[in-house]
């Protein structure tokens, strides 16, 4: 693109060169007149060539400038363009700290309803499930829901999870990505209890007012 | 003789261009100031950028060839900054010399992390992340261990920097 418009400059230089031609004719029979007339002979000519020189320069300094220009603009506007429409633009983690902390507790007080449960409050653990998730997530805890009753009756457990750390990976207006850690304690009858460690990339939407878990990735 | 007919059509060509060129280049950086100045985006790029970083030293961290120990340890201080940096510098000669001899290879893979917290005045950050490391002792069978540690970073003219990297133990509340 440079390269055509330093051959345009270039041509535009010639161009202007022609009408010097004559002007150095002008000049010489301005001089040769004047000369004749008896005013001051030097005088014309030196008001006359800056007024050329110039002019030829003008032509050329404008079309480099030109270039320097549309170059410098498709710079800045290159760099604008990365700037705005990069993921970190729509990526609302940390940038809105309100909404970072709303997900961020909803979705640890789900987790901890969804994966809290014991002989007595199963029933609610499931109905919360119905409610707190949704997609794959739900679909996955159905799957395992049978057998989480069949634990809980047969050894008497009672589980209980709560998020220890949580951070929002992705935010926007409805879609959320978390990493969860949690802690789990399981209570049997005749045992003492144990505490383990898990670890969850959270997946969740915000449908109805609520942020509902979509999809659990165990880390 | 053209002269006398006004400018030439050239010229008026190439002011026209000129002016356009001129309002092209204005609009184009009022454009980049204006994403420039919006801190929001500054912010959102601070924090993927600490994120990042983050991620990198923190698998760093959790890897050590045993056929190069001393290079994965330089590679641990790179890292690091402040504190954590300080520790290993002083550990280094000995550490290296327990790791070399005991030749376990140590590869760290980050399976996600996320901040939790961004300054980008005081040009701290706190990082969470989930690490599996798969052992490979000198004689015997590899073992992957699965960890979830804490990091604060800071900001230095290298990019960020661990300055401490804790694993988050069960039952710390």
């Amino acid at each position: 693109m440079s390269g055509r418009e330093t051959r345009a400059s270039g041509a535009v230089a010639s161009e202007v060169v022609a009408p010097e031609g004559v002007a150095s004719e002008v000049v010489a029979s301005g001089a040769a007149s004047s000369g004749a007339a008896g005013s001051g002979p030097a005088a014309p000519p030196t008001r006359r060539l800056p007024r050329r020189l110039p002019r030829r320069l003008r032509a050329a300094a404008a079309v480099a400038l030109t270039v320097a220009l549309l170059a410098a603009g498709g710079l800045l506007l290159a760099h604008a363009r990365h700037l705005t429409a990069g993921d970190a633009a729509g990526n609302r983690a940390l940038t809105d700290t309100a909404a970072t902390d709303r997900v961020t507790v909803e979705v640890s007080d789900a987790l901890h309803r969804v994966f809290s449960y014991g002989p007595d409050t199963l029933e609610r653990t499931e109905r919360d499930a119905e409610t707190l998730l949704t997609g794959p997530a739900a679909a996955d805890y159905a799957e395992l829901f049978p057998r989480v009753e069949q634990e809980v009756g047969a050894q008497e457990l009672t589980l209980t999870t709560h998020t220890v750390r949580a951070g929002v990976t992705e935010l926007t207006a409805d879609r959320a990505r978390l990493l969860v850690f949690l802690d789990q304690t399981a209570r049997r009858a005749g045992h003492e209890p144990t505490t383990t460690a898990a670890q969850l990339t959270v997946e969740a939407e915000l449908r109805d007012g609520r942020w509902r878990i979509t999809d659990l990735t165990p880390r | 003789m053209r002269a006398a007919a006004g400018p030439p059509r050239r010229t008026v060509l190439l002011r026209t261009a000129l002016a356009a060129a001129l309002v092209f280049c204005a609009v184009a950086g009022w454009l980049d100031w204006r994403a420039r100045a919006d801190e929001d985006l500054a912010h959102a790029r601070a924090r993927d950028t600490a994120l990042a970083d983050g991620r990198r030293h923190i698998a760093r961290l959790h890897t050590l060839e045993s056929r190069s120990v001393r290079d994965g340890l330089d590679g641990w201080l790179d890292a690091t900054a402040g504190p954590l940096r300080a520790e290993l510098e002083r550990t280094r000669g000995e550490s290296g010399a327990v790791l070399e001899q005991e030749g376990t290879t140590a590869r760290g893979t980050v399976t996600d992390a996320a901040l939790t917290a961004l300054d980008t005045r005081a040009g701290t950050a706190r990082v969470l992340a989930t690490v599996r490391v798969r052992l490979t002792p000198r004689d015997g069978e590899p073992t992957t261990d699965r960890k979830r540690c804490e990091a604060t970073l800071t900001r230095t003219a290298d990019g960020w920097k661990l300055t401490q990297v804790t694993t988050v133990p069960v039952g710390a509340a």
